[in-house]
């Protein structure tokens, strides 16, 4: 999503950019990047809009910035929606990608497309992720003609973040009234609240909707250690990719193989789980397919 | 375990008249995970696999999420000639068909319902031709070289 086209005539002259972030925290519904840009020379009319950190501005007042931003002739943003479906995989694939590499791609992403643009951004700022020397670090040698600034509260520091925060904030908000749930589930609702975990109607929601085989909807972010402390309630799922760890290679014979096809035989006196395979002493054709004989079912 | 002590059982992929086949084609999905339920479950609300524009060995990519892991996968259908059953163990009530009727001892099985297409899914990778599920398939051929009447007469 990025305001509308061509390119402004300003774009040309030396431009800043704020980044900022909403919905980090919230264990569901995506997580939103947004920036702000304009000209170096519109950064003194910059500060006198009122923008502020998103936070500390009531609803309707962000709606209202948001509005006035977007109409405003000098000022462009763009925004990258991370879908909850996307942080959920990404955290708990074999190599786990955590979110704070998450939102670093996400802001490199925002500049790569603005500077595709043909922007000529060359200051931006932002607020840190981990450490805010390194994230500095790996941002310059990524784009070495711009200067950044990486500051703690940088959304309160520089109206150009407040106003990214504003729109970060906005197009989150926004996201998760419109969401429109995958499931299909009788009883379903839509009041999800504003989804961090200490809200009564996020924690009601959950409630409501969790499911024992299936775990929650996939508006839910399951990374989160909100969802662990459902686990209780719900039946355990084992997979391939969790239990591989440990002995490295795949080719070792005799290893633990993870057994799936006796799910369901329950009344079996095998374990419906892990058992010691018994590719020992099996050919090569039944190892790499995974065939066994079964004497037992 | 395995120690070559098998269990005489029987399965009956005869239906009864008045029972209509339940056909469950397109609705038999492996996961690459151990679920450790065994029941009824609204699969379709849920489980939403989506296409994609991914195709590898001819195969079309689908994706789905399951327990916040995104899965790739795709559709197959079973060679010629085969089927897939789900089996369940006869009900009490008809426990004469069977031949060793003491209790907790029946091992008689049942087609509860029939497929001749599945989709396999994995996680960490994209489904191709490499998978070890789709190289199952190559049992058959060899099955057929080697004993086919043996495979036939298991079945009967």
């Amino acid at each position: 999503m990025v305001s509308e086209a061509p390119l402004p005539e300003w774009a040309t002259e030396p431009c800043i950019m704020g980044i900022d972030e909403a919905g980090r925290g919230p264990v569901l519904g995506p997580m939103v990047y947004g920036c702000l840009y304009c000209a170096r020379s519109y950064q003194d009319t910059l500060a006198t809009l009122n923008f502020a950190d998103s936070k500390t501005l009531k609803e309707e007042k962000r709606e209202e910035l948001f509005e006035n931003l977007k109409a405003d002739e000098s000022l462009r943003w763009a925004v990258d929606v991370i879908d909850p479906r996307e942080l959920s995989s990404k955290m708990l694939k074999r190599n786990k990608i955590n979110l704070n590499e998450i939102s670093h791609d996400s802001a490199i992403g925002l500049i790569t497309r603005v500077l595709g643009m043909g922007v000529l951004l060359t200051e931006v700022y932002l607020d840190t992720v981990g450490d805010a020397d390194k994230y500095r670090i790996k941002l310059s040698e990524r784009f070495p003609s711009i200067k950044f600034v990486v500051a703690k509260k940088a959304d309160s520091l520089y109206p150009v973040v407040s106003g990214a925060s504003i729109v970060a904030k906005v197009t989150r908000d926004r996201a998760l009234q419109e969401w429109v749930l995958e499931e299909t589930a009788e009883n379903m609702h839509r009041k999800f609240g504003s989804g961090y975990p200490g809200d009564p109607d996020t924690k009601a929601w959950l409630d409501h909707h969790k499911h024992s085989v299936f775990g929650f909807p996939t508006l839910v972010r399951f990374s989160w250690g909100t969802c662990t402390s459902y686990s209780k309630d719900m039946v355990d799922v084992l997979w391939e990719s969790d239990k591989t760890d440990e002995d490295g290679g795949s080719n070792s014979s005799g290893k633990r193989q993870l057994k799936l096809s006796n799910v369901g035989f329950t009344s079996s006196k095998r374990k419906t789980e892990e058992i010691e395979s018994s590719a020992k002493g099996r050919c090569k054709f039944f190892q790499a397919r995974k065939l066994e004989q079964l004497t037992h079912f | 375990m395995g120690e070559g002590r098998g269990t005489i059982g029987s399965i009956n992929l005869s239906r009864k008249d008045d029972e209509e086949e339940v056909n469950i084609s397109g609705h038999v999905h492996q996961l690459p995970c151990c679920i450790k339920f065994d029941g009824h479950c609204s699969v379709s609300h849920y489980f939403k696999p989506r296409p994609t524009d991914i195709e590898v060995d001819g195969l079309r990519v689908e994706e789905a999420y399951f327990r916040g892991r995104k899965l790739q996968g795709t559709s197959i259908s079973l060679p010629n000639g085969y089927s897939g059953f789900v089996l369940g163990k006869k009900s009490l009530g008809k426990r004469k068909f069977c031949d060793d009727a003491s209790e907790g001892n029946t091992n008689c099985w049942e087609m509860k319902a029939k497929f001749d297409k599945l989709a396999y899914w994995n996680h960490e990778s994209l489904p191709s031709k490499d998978d070890a599920f789709v190289r199952c398939f190559h049992w058959f051929a060899v099955a057929e070289a080697v004993s086919f009447s043996f495979l036939y007469g298991a079945i009967l």
